[in-house]
């Protein structure tokens, strides 16, 4: 334990300082800062909501969550990516090694580290954020509002170090940084952009769209008639976009956050809809699927990471 | 009685199909400085590696310390360090971190490490720079760094990857009276690889000459030396004004001459002391007058030549 705690030590040191991390806790500070001030507009222009709100609604753009789903993964990622290989390669692996210590130390001790920068980005930019909105709203969150936005830190918290565990996995797979950060971009750009375009592909191929243009209807003036039987089409081509985009994590995290918070987000979900808020309570219960499901890939990817670290041996030339 | 520090039996190691090193049994006895000699991928490094437990045999066993590679592996790696072979320091720390960060690993007080730390540098000649980030060092400076790092944990034993590969030849000096004079003032047993034979032959007291995996000699350098030089295959360095025809082949036909070579403006003659007197009266007799005659030891480079074709 000692040890693990000493490795842990020199690595947050190594993380809080590394321009890496000054550079994405600017970045996520600056995003999130733009994204309250539409939570504020949004709060502004729906008397019914509530403080909460300002990490979720967007009247335009996007909102913290969305935010967290499409830079959450690239957070995570660069945390870890390099974590193993790049000690690998500097010779620097063996020597901490070959101290007395017990070999998972190393690798406890830089999860550790990484959790640690990444709930210290998380913590600091909702409290930031806070701080600037409350004036600008001229209130603040209610007991509720507060426990539930501290329950979606959590969450958040949860989520990135999802990916940073991922991240630590593909460096104790790879020899090079070079190939790890490669996987790690092509992990992000997956579940960011390619995800949905695959499933909207899918969808079309099950359900295609029909044929020919669309026709205004007789006696509609200008408008289009809508036929029940296209938006029957049209919601079940939702539907499987919906399920196949479920299997993301960022969709685990986003549904769930959104729920929490109260307003429905994030991508593949369509339009903003303003729907009546749960409970606290409420959002677990229909959440914790999602969440579990976020904390099982979590553990999944470290326990992976973990035994091959331990089974790996130092090689010449290592 | 000296002790034996490390003791191997039959060590193995296999990557596949590909046996790196081949039932190694090696001895090194407390306070020596041993050459573990051999040609690149002779296994060297991975025997090290196994050593501190850093990679584990296939089969056989090893003892460093009077304690199990395998099993003790943790009592192992408090008693004996490694250099490894390239520069294996923190570049974005400075010295005295680097030196401190294996201090706590090694369980240090916070007191405890910073004077080691401290005393360290001041062996290997750095505390002037103990501020500075190792990515700024020399090549030369980065391996004193690091011989103090490995140092820290006050080890019995400690191994040294190629130490001064890659060095200038001040450089080169430095390391190599930094390791003698630990191995004299601490009694520090040191295990030194390298494929330098020049090195080896001034650093180490005994040799162990590995080749694909397999220990072909254990032997001191002295005695190595001695042994090629030994009656059967002693040779004769001669500097002649001139070699008239046919002196070769009458030299050739001395009963007691094994073979006469030519080598620029030299002679070699191999062949027991016995037979000196009659080469020289040969040589006089055709004519020609003896500028040098000396028995020629031979180089280390001829003697791992040999055992490294050998193997």
């Amino acid at each position: 334990m000692a040890g693990t705690l000493t490795v842990a030590a020199k690595e947050i040191r190594d993380q809080l300082g590394s321009k890496r991390f000054l550079i994405l806790f600017g970045l996520v500070l600056l995003l999130s800062s733009l994204a309250a001030y539409q939570g504020v507009d949004f709060i502004r222009n729906n008397q019914d909501a509530g403080f909460a709100y300002i990490f979720s609604g967007a009247r335009f753009g996007f909102s913290f969550i969305q935010i967290m789903v499409f830079f959450g993964p690239l957070l995570g990622l660069t945390m870890g990516f390099d974590a193993i290989n790049k000690e690998r390669t500097a010779g620097t692996l063996s020597v901490v090694l070959s101290q007395p210590i017990f070999r998972d130390s190393v690798i406890n001790g830089k999860f550790i580290a990484g959790a640690a920068a990444l709930a210290t980005l998380t913590l600091g930019t909702i409290g930031i954020t806070c701080g600037l909105t409350i004036p600008m709203l001229g209130f603040g969150p209610t007991a509720e509002e507060a426990a539930k936005i501290a329950i979606m830190t959590l969450l958040t918290i949860v989520y990135l170090v999802f990916w940073l565990s991922l991240g630590i996995l593909y460096s104790v797979l790879t020899k090079k940084t070079s190939t790890s950060i490669l996987s790690s971009i092509a992990t992000w750009l997956t579940f960011a952009i390619v995800i949905s375009i695959l499933a909207s592909v899918v969808a079309n191929v099950l359900v295609p769209l029909p044929g020919g243009t669309f026709r205004a209807g007789e006696g509609d003036q200008g408008g289009f008639r809508i036929s029940p039987e296209f938006t029957e089409t049209m919601q079940r081509r939702a539907a499987i976009q919906s399920n196949i985009q479920k299997i993301s994590p960022t969709n685990l995290y986003s549904d769930a956050a959104s729920d929490i918070l109260g307003v429905q987000s994030g991508f593949g979900r369509g339009f903003q809809q303003f729907e009546r808020t749960l409970t606290l309570g409420e959002a677990l219960a229909a959440n914790w699927a999602n969440i579990a499901a976020l904390a099982v890939g979590l553990v999944i990817c470290f326990a992976a990471s973990y035994m091959m670290f331990l089974r790996s041996e130092i090689r010449p030339g290592d | 009685m000296t002790e034996k520090v490390i003791e191997t039996t039959l060590l193995t190691k296999r990557y596949g199909d590909f046996t790196a090193v081949d039932q190694l049994n090696m001895t090194v006895d407390e306070g020596e400085i041993f050459g573990f000699l051999g040609p690149n991928g002779a296994g060297k490094t991975t025997t090290i590696l196994m050593l501190m437990g850093l990679s584990v045999p296939t089969s056989g066993t090893g003892v460093v310390a009077g304690y199990d590679i395998v099993d003790e592996s943790r009592e192992v790696r408090k008693v004996a360090s490694i250099l490894p072979e390239y520069s294996s320091l923190y570049g974005d720390l400075t010295a005295y971190e680097n030196l401190d960060y294996i201090g706590r690993l090694n369980d240090l007080s916070k007191a405890e490490g910073e004077e080691r730390t401290n005393e360290m540098l001041k062996i290997v000649g750095m505390s002037k720079w103990k501020d500075s980030k190792v990515e700024s060092f020399s090549r030369g400076m980065k391996q004193r760094v690091g011989i103090a790092a490995a140092l820290i944990k006050q080890p019995k034993v400690i191994f040294l990857d190629e130490p001064t590969l890659g060095l200038d030849p001040v450089g080169t000096k430095e390391i190599r009276e930094l390791i003698l004079r630990l191995n004299r003032e601490q009694g520090l047993t040191v295990v030194m690889a390298s494929h330098l034979l020049h090195e080896i032959q001034i650093t180490c007291s005994r040799v162990g000459i590995i080749n694909k995996g397999r220990m072909v000699v254990t032997e001191t350098i002295e005695n190595l030396t001695k042994e090629m030089t030994g009656s059967e295959d002693r040779r004769v360095e001669f500097k002649l004004s001139e070699v008239p025809s046919g002196l070769i082949g009458d030299l050739e036909a001395i009963e007691s001459v094994k073979s006469v070579t030519q080598e620029n403006d030299r002679l070699y003659v191999y062949a027991g002391v016995e037979s000196d007197f009659m080469v020289s009266k040969t040589v006089v007799e055709h004519g020609a007058v003896i500028l040098l005659m000396r028995p020629r030891e031979y180089t280390l480079e001829e003697i791992f030549m040999k055992y490294y074709t050998e193997g």
